[in-house]
Parts: C-alpha cells; sequence; structure tokens
C-alpha cells in the first residue's frame, strides 16, 4: 500500500452548550438524566437556530493550525443525507427543481476556501462511521492517483430541528471534523483500515444495535489487527466513539487491552458527536502530550447501516 | 378405591414435571394418585389437560406458600398415603429470596410434616436440582450437600435449602433426593413444551439480542429430557430403589461444553434463511468480571428489551463458569436401565423445534 499519513485534526461543535439536565427537561432525549448521566455524558452540543452543518465544517477547516494549501481533493461526509444540501426543503416545495436538491455542501467548501485544483467527493450512508471512511477513501485516491498529494477529509452534521438527540443510548452533540490525509507527512501514518458493513441490520432497532456492537467491534479490531500483521499487545491507545465506558471496559477485557489504554475523555463535556468522535478523541490526547513516537493507535466507531470502521494509525 | 392400592400424592402437579409424574402414574394404573395443584383455577386447567384419566385422580389445592398447605388432604387420606412425590417448586432462576424460602424451603418442610403424618409411607421422593449443589465444583458425589459453596441466586439456594430439611428433618422417613440436569426437551424428538433459561438465552442470541454470553467453553452442561426425568423418578420412588440422593444427570461423558453447545445451535441457526439474512454474529463468551460490567451497566446502554434478556441470563451466569463432574453411579446402580441420550442429537433436535416453532409462536409445529 501507498504510504500515507494524517494530520491537521480539527473540529467544532454547535454553538449551544446544554447541559443534560437541561437537555432532559426540554425533552431532547428518550432516556433520563440518571440513565444518561450514569453512562458519562454531562454537556452536548446543539446548533443554534441559524448554524447549519456547513456552518460547522467551515469552523472545523477554518479552526486547523495549518491552512489547506494545496489540497488536491476533499472527501466531505455527511451522516444525514439532510446535510449534504445546503437548500432548504422549502426550495425545492417551491420549485420543484431538482437542482435545489444539489446545494452541495463540498462544492461550496471548495469555492469558499479557493481550493481551486481539489475534486469533490461527497460520502454517505455511512452513519457515525463517515470520517474514518473518508479517510480510508483519502488513503485509496492516493494510492490510485500518484499526481495527488494532499486531501482534505471533512465530516459534518447538525440534527434537524425537533430531532431527538439521543441514540442507541448516546447522548447527541452536533458537530464537525476535518484531517488531512497526506502522501508524504503528517501526524500519524496510515497502518491499517478495516470496515464491516451489514445492509441487513439498517432498520435494526437500539436493542438490535446495542446486541451486535459487542461481537461486532470485536470482530473488527480482530480483523484489523490480523490485516497489519500486529495483536491487541501492541496497541498504545483506543480512540473510540464516545458511549458509555463500560462498554469499552468490556470490549477492552474480551480483547485483551488494558482498559485504561481507552481514551474516551472527552465523552462528558462532548457527547457524541456523530462521526467526528475519534477526531475529537485524538485531538485531545495529542493535547495531554502523552503519545510517543511509534505508539500504534486504533480509532473505533460502528454506526447505522450497520457499520463498523476502524484505522490504525501510528504516531510519527 | 381399594384400600390396599397404594397412594401416591405429587405435589406441584400443575408445573412440567409435576404433571408428567402425575400422568405417568395415572397410566400405570397400580396406584391411587392424589394430585396436589396451588390454585383453584390449576385444578381445573390440571382436570382438563389429564382428561380422561383424571377422573381417576383426585386433585387438591394446595399452596406450598401458605402457612397450613395440606388442609385439604384430610386425616383418612394421610393414613392411607404410601408415596409422597413431591415436585411442587419456584423454578424460576430469578425468584426473589422471600418467595423461594416460603415456597421451596418452608413448603417442603410443610412436606416433610405431612410425610410425618401418614404413617404407610414408603417414599418421599423430593424433586431436586443439579444446582442444589450451588457453586460447588469438580467430582459431586451423590450426597447431601452442605452448602459450603455458595449459590449463584436465589433459585438454588432455596433448593439446597430444601434438600437439608428433607435430609435433617426427614432423617426417620424413606426420603429420596432426585438433582434434576436441565431438562431441555420433553422427549428426544426435540419437542419442547416448557422453555427455561437454556431455551431463553438460545432466542435472544438468535434474535441479535445478545452478543455476550457469560461462560467458559469447557464448561460441561448436562441435559436429560422431561421423559427420561420422569421414568427416572417414578422408578426412584419406588421403595425397592435405595433411597438416598440421585443425580439425574447423565454422567460427564455424555455432556456437551458451552462451546460444543453453542456451535450446534449457531449452526441450526444459520440454516435458518431469516437468521442468516440478518448476519448474526456467534457470540462472545466473556469472563466473570466482563459479563458483570455488561449487566451493571445495562442500565445506561441498553433498553428493555436487553435489560429482560440479560434478567433471564444473568442468575445463572455465574454456574456457567463452574465445571462440574456430576458422579451418577448410584442412579446407574438402582436404574441400570436408564440411559442418556446422545447429548449432540438432543441439543439439535431440540435448537430445531425452537427455530422452527420460533420459540412456540407458530402454534402449528408446536402442537
Amino acid at each position: 500500500m501507498t504510504p500515507s499519513f494524517l494530520g491537521g485534526l480539527s473540529f467544532a461543535l454547535g454553538g449551544r452548550k446544554l447541559s443534560v439536565e437541561e437537555s432532559v427537561a426540554a425533552g431532547r432525549t428518550l432516556s433520563g438524566e440518571a440513565e444518561l448521566s450514569d453512562a458519562g455524558f454531562r454537556f452536548h452540543h446543539v446548533c443554534t437556530d441559524d448554524e447549519s452543518a456547513y456552518d460547522l465544517a467551515l469552523a472545523a477547516v477554518g479552526g486547523r493550525p495549518d491552512q489547506p494549501a494545496g489540497i488536491d481533493a476533499i472527501v466531505y461526509a455527511t451522516c444525514l443525507p439532510v446535510n449534504a444540501n445546503l437548500a432548504p426543503p422549502s426550495r425545492f416545495e417551491a420549485s420543484g427543481d431538482v437542482k435545489d436538491l444539489m446545494d452541495y455542501p463540498a462544492s461550496r467548501l471548495q469555492a469558499a476556501l479557493g481550493l481551486d485544483r481539489a475534486i469533490v467527493v461527497g460520502v454517505g450512508q455511512q452513519a457515525c462511521t463517515s470520517m474514518l471512511g473518508s479517510i480510508r477513501l483519502a488513503r485509496g485516491l492516493l494510492a490510485a492517483e500518484p499526481e495527488m498529494e494532499r486531501i482534505l477529509c471533512v465530516s459534518a452534521d447538525r440534527f434537524p430541528p425537533g430531532a431527538r438527540y439521543e441514540q442507541a443510548y448516546s447522548l447527541i452533540s452536533d458537530g464537525a471534523a476535518s484531517c488531512v490525509v497526506t502522501r508524504h507527512d503528517g501526524d500519524y501514518r496510515l497502518v491499517a483500515a478495516h470496515h464491516i458493513t451489514n445492509g441487513a441490520m439498517v432498520s435494526a432497532g437500539d436493542d438490535e444495535t446495542v446486541g451486535a456492537y459487542f461481537s461486532y467491534t470485536h470482530r473488527l479490531v480482530t480483523e484489523l489487527l490480523a490485516k497489519a500483521g500486529r495483536t491487541p499487545a501492541d496497541l498504545a491507545w483506543v480512540v473510540p466513539q464516545n458511549t458509555d465506558p463500560k462498554a469499552w471496559r468490556i470490549l477492552a477485557r474480551l480483547l485483551g487491552l488494558d482498559d485504561e489504554r481507552v481514551f474516551a475523555a472527552s465523552l462528558a463535556d462532548v457527547a457524541h458527536v456523530i462521526s467526528g468522535d475519534n477526531v475529537v478523541n485524538l485531538s485531545w490526547l495529542e493535547e495531554r502530550g502523552v503519545l510517543e513516537s511509534g505508539d500504534l493507535v486504533v480509532l473505533v466507531m460502528a454506526g447505522y447501516g450497520m457499520n463498523w470502521q476502524a484505522l490504525l494509525v501510528e504516531k510519527t | 378405591m381399594s384400600p390396599s392400592r397404594p397412594v401416591v400424592l405429587v405435589t406441584g402437579a400443575g408445573g412440567y414435571l409435576g404433571r408428567r409424574l402425575g400422568r405417568r402414574f395415572l397410566d400405570r394404573g397400580d396406584h391411587e394418585v392424589v394430585l396436589t395443584v396451588r390454585t383453584e383455577a390449576g385444578r381445573s386447567a390440571l382436570a382438563h389437560d389429564l382428561a380422561p384419566a383424571s377422573a381417576r385422580a383426585q386433585i387438591v389445592v394446595a399452596d406450598l406458600g401458605a402457612p397450613d398447605p395440606f388442609t385439604d388432604v384430610d386425616e383418612r387420606l394421610r393414613r392411607r398415603i404410601t408415596h409422597i412425590v413431591h415436585a411442587a417448586a419456584v423454578t424460576r432462576f430469578n425468584v426473589d429470596r422471600e418467595l423461594a424460602r416460603q415456597v421451596n424451603v418452608e413448603g417442603t418442610g410443610h412436606v416433610v410434616t405431612l410425610a410425618r403424618q401418614c404413617p404407610h409411607l414408603v417414599r418421599l421422593a423430593h424433586l431436586s436440582t443439579v444446582y442444589a449443589t450451588g457453586l460447588r465444583e469438580g467430582v459431586i458425589l451423590e450426597e447431601p450437600d452442605d452448602g459450603a459453596a455458595g449459590f449463584a441466586n436465589a433459585y438454588e439456594w432455596s433448593k439446597g435449602a430444601a434438600e437439608r430439611c428433607v435430609v435433617d428433618q426427614g432423617d426417620d422417613l424413606p426420603w429420596t433426593v432426585a438433582r434434576v440436569a436441565t431438562v431441555v426437551a420433553d422427549d428426544e424428538s426435540g419437542r419442547v413444551t416448557q422453555h427455561n433459561a437454556f431455551h431463553e438465552t438460545l432466542k435472544l442470541c438468535f434474535y441479535g439480542l445478545l452478543s455476550l454470553l457469560p461462560g467458559r467453553a469447557d464448561t460441561p452442561l448436562y441435559f436429560v429430557t422431561g421423559d427420561a426425568v420422569t421414568d427416572a423418578v417414578a422408578r426412584l420412588s419406588d421403595p425397592a430403589a435405595p433411597g438416598g440422593v440421585y443425580h439425574v444427570a447423565p454422567d460427564r461423558s455424555a455432556t456437551l461444553t458451552l462451546e460444543q453447545v453453542l456451535d450446534l445451535a449457531f449452526t441450526r441457526f444459520e440454516q435458518d434463511e431469516e437468521f442468516r439474512h440478518k448476519r448474526i454474529l456467534r457470540p462472545l463468551l466473556a469472563d466473570r468480571e466482563s459479563f458483570e460490567l455488561l449487566v451493571g451497566g445495562v442500565s445506561s446502554f441498553a433498553g428493555s428489551l436487553v435489560h429482560r434478556a440479560l434478567a433471564n441470563v444473568a442468575p445463572f451466569a455465574r454456574q456457567m463458569y463452574v465445571a462440574k463432574v456430576l458422579d451418577n453411579r448410584r442412579l446407574g446402580a438402582a436404574l441400570p436401565q436408564h440411559r442418556a441420550p446422545d447429548p449432540a442429537a438432543l441439543v439439535t433436535a431440540t435448537v430445531d423445534h425452537l427455530v422452527e416453532s420460533r420459540w412456540g409462536r407458530r402454534s402449528e409445529v408446536v402442537a
């Protein structure tokens, strides 16, 4: 596989920070305050009325320490199809013109950032795993197209007005995340990627989702490590999605990992940022200054569809 | 009714094994049969179920949770009773301790008291469970157990205490304790008419609600059929068989491990188109702490279905880490004709029935 690297992690969150108590009281959740608090959630972030998923994407990219100069492609992912069209539904209802269903945020982002050379690729239907899926696709693009050097990956979602901010017992935040996949240098070397889809579970209920979580996540990580010729003992860190930490305490035991190496410290403050959790948690891990060159880190995500994706990266 | 005929009283005749034993004694025709049920509704249901043979039985109400449950067994009848087969019990693994104490422990005390008031009694047969020995590991002999190994749940504790009640309070009675293994099917055809934790656990796996199971891969599981248990208990109730403790269970060589049972079950599941379509993975076997984390954490990351699922599995989870080697030489000596079914064939047939009937929801298969 062509060498590829990951860097420039950044994210942005919805403009309103709400406590669990506030959102339970406002009816934004199914679970009560006790259940969500017991799962480790304290706050979540919800877009203001005039804030779109695209605004979050722009903020995430704009907030990167290095500007995305010299980008050859943008891979722009959304979990919710509604976030892949910036035009309000009323526009199509009024016009009946399908172009009003194609006001693509990726195109707007390219124009806004002046990335004239970049092609745009939209990624959908991978739910919460779509950022990891975008990185995987970017890696594939670098391998397939030797002229490409740098690919900007962005995922951005906000829940529509009136949506419940809880899915499969996790408290949700609106948010966007971005990173750059490069051919030559970056903070992390991409070692391996793995993706499992079980389309038959596309309409799985929350209980079936939880029911499948352990066996599929275990298989995902086991197969990822096998691809890379590694074992759980080689892992320095696991950076999962923001869900109840007890789930990963169990998985760590099943995989033979030290659960203190599972890092999801942003959960209380940030909640489940749809497909941005891995970027948020890896950023927090970087800030703690505990990562060392050569450390192997696995990023793991499960999402509807059903999809399970994981990346194995090595700190450079 | 001829006074010279033996009179057998079966408690818990509305339950799965009690009903089978009642029918067995009625079919033999050489006993006068008295059947006890917990409620009036139970009496009607049993009479209907056993008809026309029920016309030959006396069905009385005796709630073992009550302070004096055998008031309907009058003194005249007590003087004629020759056999008592005590099958009444609350058999749910998740029974609460107080109910288990009332029915299983104190209820057994009431049966022992009744037995003392039967001057012609030749056998008091107490149905117990192999789990009455609780968490005891290794070779377990057919002898009274002191309960020192502890118990996985209140049900086991109560059955252990009930055994000690029979042994200690009935030391001058002709007692027999039949420790029964897990009944997985009515007979070797795999037909299932009463579900227990074994069937419920497989159901959860089939519907994809449980991908973690408690247990070690090599834990042996002891399975029997309702027919085999009924036959063995009926024969052990005959005073020709020596009294004492018996394991109505196969010996270790005729058991399957937990891993083998799951392999057989999932091999059958995977032949089902609906199951195959969903691509449900085989469950992972979790160590005890991991499973306890799951049970403890389920309130925050799972809903009511998973809650109910784990409520069925959790109470016996600790047993799935306990390797019991049940000695059944006394049973073999007393009942030399008793044969354990082929365990793989039994599990396969049972799972086949469960899948075909969708755990009883497709009534035409069950009927």
